[in-house]
């Protein structure tokens, strides 16, 4: 009888309770604590199937080209958090791998792109700035098959598989600039000065200019080139004894400054003798006197200005992200265009291999970007670019004077400067002609 | 080979999930042991007479030592989130500083010099803290403050106002400087893992003996998982405040948005009016 007895006190027995507890029990406290054990987990896990894809940007963050290149990284980052936001390409996220090309062309560059493609195994760079770089790093994008997307306007005479330029080349930026200074709405122009620094581009851009106005029968009055480091170019009274009605200016950086506060003493106004240049934006504007430099103009393929929607959406975003006082300018508008032309080719190969984008691109995908349509052309792999003539006006901007009417088809290789060069790659790539020597 | 970083994984649930987890997991941990280790246990000693003044007193004797080691581990972890918490602070507050100063550079150095630290403090709160979150330390910023730095090394002062001005900013900048070499220190700072095994051991032994007392079965599962929920829940505080710039208790990037929010945002809409 003592063995049947109940113990009343509890109810339950350590052996009752192991029996028939201990499964209910597990089951009951597995179904509770199931979500709070597991709930957090799923952040550990990308909640899109497809992994992460790695893409490089490549610029100088430190160095002399810095304040130039830090736009670009920052807008490119810009377009790529806004196409993660709206859920990334083909399903994936894109992880960016941002290396700091230090403004060292031929040694930093190189190492970078390497360690791009090789190490972290990007599908796609973006990146570079000045034409040592990009010559720089060409031969570490072809070794490997990778792809750069290249946003400056440059000199032309290169054309590589693995480089998409979206800049301009001089047949869609300088000469229509000086068929206008030719024309009768740009005070039919005789007599011709050129400026430049003394680099490849300028000697090579140079080059062309002067075939050029040599083939329209304008004459050049004189040519300087002006060593990189000088702080004052000297050379206004020359310029102005030498009587020229126009000045092309191919001049690079804070030497602009120079060149603009001497010619403003020289007494000589816009009206009389205006200077076109290629390489003043917006950002160069800022670091000049307004009355130095208005009424002068700039060949662009962009400008701030442009009253469009578009544009007014990429500014009022990039400022929003950045500050109201940050400005806008070609290389940047060309370094965003360029991360949605891409993520285009992308979605039309349906693949991020390098041969399927590249062909997509090939095919005619496009971008309406902030400064219009943004394609490719198949040939040269170089985009097709609006002209645009700015004149500087208020507030360190320009007011656009003159426009081609649709997107010039791009001519890395004018014939007039480089007989027999040509290129297909559709059919058969680069195409040598005779040695063309570029004095530097 | 057990990956140590795995424990990691845990800064990344949310601490209310994590502390219920850690304290449930606890108290299932006792309950289950109460089932099947406990009979085993009691074996040692319920024969014995005044078995629960024996294993009182050892208890009490044990968390003398378990209690101390877990209190000095909790103030050393709140030092530790304190200290990176201030260098900050500080971090932010020299930035600020920096900011005003450069704002009296010449044009075009102050706009350049402005956007430069504006675009440090936007990398410091959309991409450096998450990657601190997750115990990378950042890169990014290296070559922002470099840039920043050589911009500022390549103005000439042109009047004894500047010269004064360059000075002082240079001075501010070798603060902030310093202070962000701290917080990057920071990122990998935390208990050593050799605390951490002791903690967990001792935390076993705490349970071992609570399963040795003679007790109703219920009044175990009651007094022992409150002790133990108790227990979980101070190895939860612990594991939260350590690693003071992981996981959702720790030092948040709230200082740079604020002198972004009152100072950089606020001069742009100034600048654009």
């Amino acid at each position: 009888m003592k063995n049947n007895k109940i113990d009343v006190t509890s109810g339950l027995t350590r052996r009752d309770c192991l029996k028939q507890g201990s499964g209910a029990f597990a089951l009951a406290s597995m179904r509770a604590l199931a979500p709070l054990v597991f709930a957090g987990c799923s952040e550990l896990i990308p909640i899109s199937d497809a992994k992460p894809v790695k893409v490089g940007i490549l610029h100088s963050q430190t160095g002399q080209m810095a304040m130039s290149e830090n736009p670009l990284r920052d807008i490119e980052l810009m377009a790529i958090e806004d196409i993660n936001a709206a859920g990334g390409i083909l399903g994936a996220q894109i992880d960016p791998i941002v290396e700091d090309g230090a403004s060292r062309a031929t040694t930093v560059f190189p190492k970078r792109a390497k360690k791009l493609l090789s190490e972290s195994k990007v599908t796609v760079v973006f990146g570079c700035w000045t034409s040592a770089s990009r010559k720089a790093v060409l031969p570490v994008f072809e070794e490997s098959n990778g792809l750069l997307f290249y946003p400056a306007s440059y000199e032309g005479n290169e054309s590589s598989r693995n480089i998409i330029y979206s800049g301009s080349t001089p047949n869609q930026q300088i000469l229509p600039a000086i068929d206008w200074l030719l024309s009768e709405a740009g005070g039919s122009r005789k007599r011709i000065f050129l400026v430049g620094s003394d680099d490849v581009y300028q000697r090579t851009e140079n080059l062309i200019i002067r075939k050029y106005l040599q083939d329209k029968s304008v004459m050049v009055v004189g040519e300087t080139f002006i060593p990189p480091g000088h702080k004052d170019t000297g050379i206004a009274q020359d310029i102005k004894k030498s009587s020229p009605d126009a000045i092309l200016s191919t001049l690079t950086g804070d030497i602009n400054l120079s060149f603009f506060n001497e010619w403003a003493a020289a007494d000589v106004t816009a009206d009389l003798v205006p200077v076109v240049s290629t390489n003043v934006g917006e950002d160069e504007l800022r670091r000049m006197r307004s009355n130095n430099v208005k009424g002068h103009f700039s060949a662009r393929s962009y400008f701030q200005s442009l009253n469009t929607d578009a544009n007014k959406k990429f500014i009022d975003r990039f400022q929003q992200e950045h500050g109201y006082d940050r400005i806008t300018d070609e290389t940047i508008e060309a370094a965003y265009s360029s991360v949605y032309l891409w993520k285009a080719a992308v979605e039309k190969a349906g693949s991020f291999n390098v041969d399927k984008v590249r062909e997509a691109l090939h095919s005619g995908v496009k971008f309406d970007g902030p400064g219009g349509e943004l394609r490719i052309d198949p040939k040269t792999q170089h985009a097709y670019k609006r002209f645009r003539l700015g004149r500087v006006g208020k507030n360190r901007q320009f007011e656009i004077v003159n426009q081609s009417a649709d997107s010039i088809a791009p001519d890395p290789y004018p014939q007039s400067v480089f007989p027999g060069w040509s290129c297909d790659w559709t059919n058969g790539g680069v195409k040598q002609g005779a040695e063309v020597k570029i004095q530097n | 080979m057990f990956d140590f970083n795995l424990i990691y994984r845990i800064y990344d649930i949310p601490s209310w999930k994590l502390a219920l987890a850690v304290s449930g997991g606890f108290v299932l941990f006792y309950w289950v042991g109460c089932l099947f280790i406990r009979p085993f246990l009691r074996l040692f000693v319920r024969s014995r007479s005044g078995t629960n003044d024996l294993v009182g007193y050892v208890l009490s004797c044990f968390c003398v030592f378990y209690g101390l080691l877990l209190g000095l581990i909790a103030v050393a972890a709140y030092q530790n989130f304190g200290e990176v918490d201030k260098n900050v602070s500080k971090e932010a507050v020299a930035l600020r500083a920096l900011y005003q100063d450069v704002n009296g550079y010449p044009h075009p150095v102050d706009q350049d010099l402005c956007w430069l630290l504006r675009d440090y403090t936007l990398y410091v709160i959309k991409y450096a803290w998450p990657l601190q979150k997750k115990g990378i330390i950042p890169d990014g910023g290296r070559v922002r403050v470099t840039a920043f730095h050589e911009r500022l090394l390549a103005f000439e002062p042109q009047t004894k106002g500047q010269e004064v001005l360059h000075a002082e900013t240079l001075r501010q900048f070798n603060i902030f400087f310093e202070a962000r070499r701290m917080r990057l220190h920071s990122v990998t700072t935390g208990i050593p893992a050799v605390m951490w095994y002791v903690v967990l051991i001792g935390a076993l032994i705490n349970i071992a003996i609570v399963w040795m007392f003679d007790m109703r079965f219920l009044t175990h599962l009651l007094l022992g998982g409150m002790l133990v929920f108790f227990l979980g829940a101070m190895i939860f505080l612990i594991a939260a405040m350590d690693n003071p710039l992981r996981g959702e208790v720790s030092v948040s990037s709230e200082a740079f948005e604020l002198v972004y929010k009152s100072m950089m945002e606020e001069s742009n809409l100034e600048l654009e009016d």
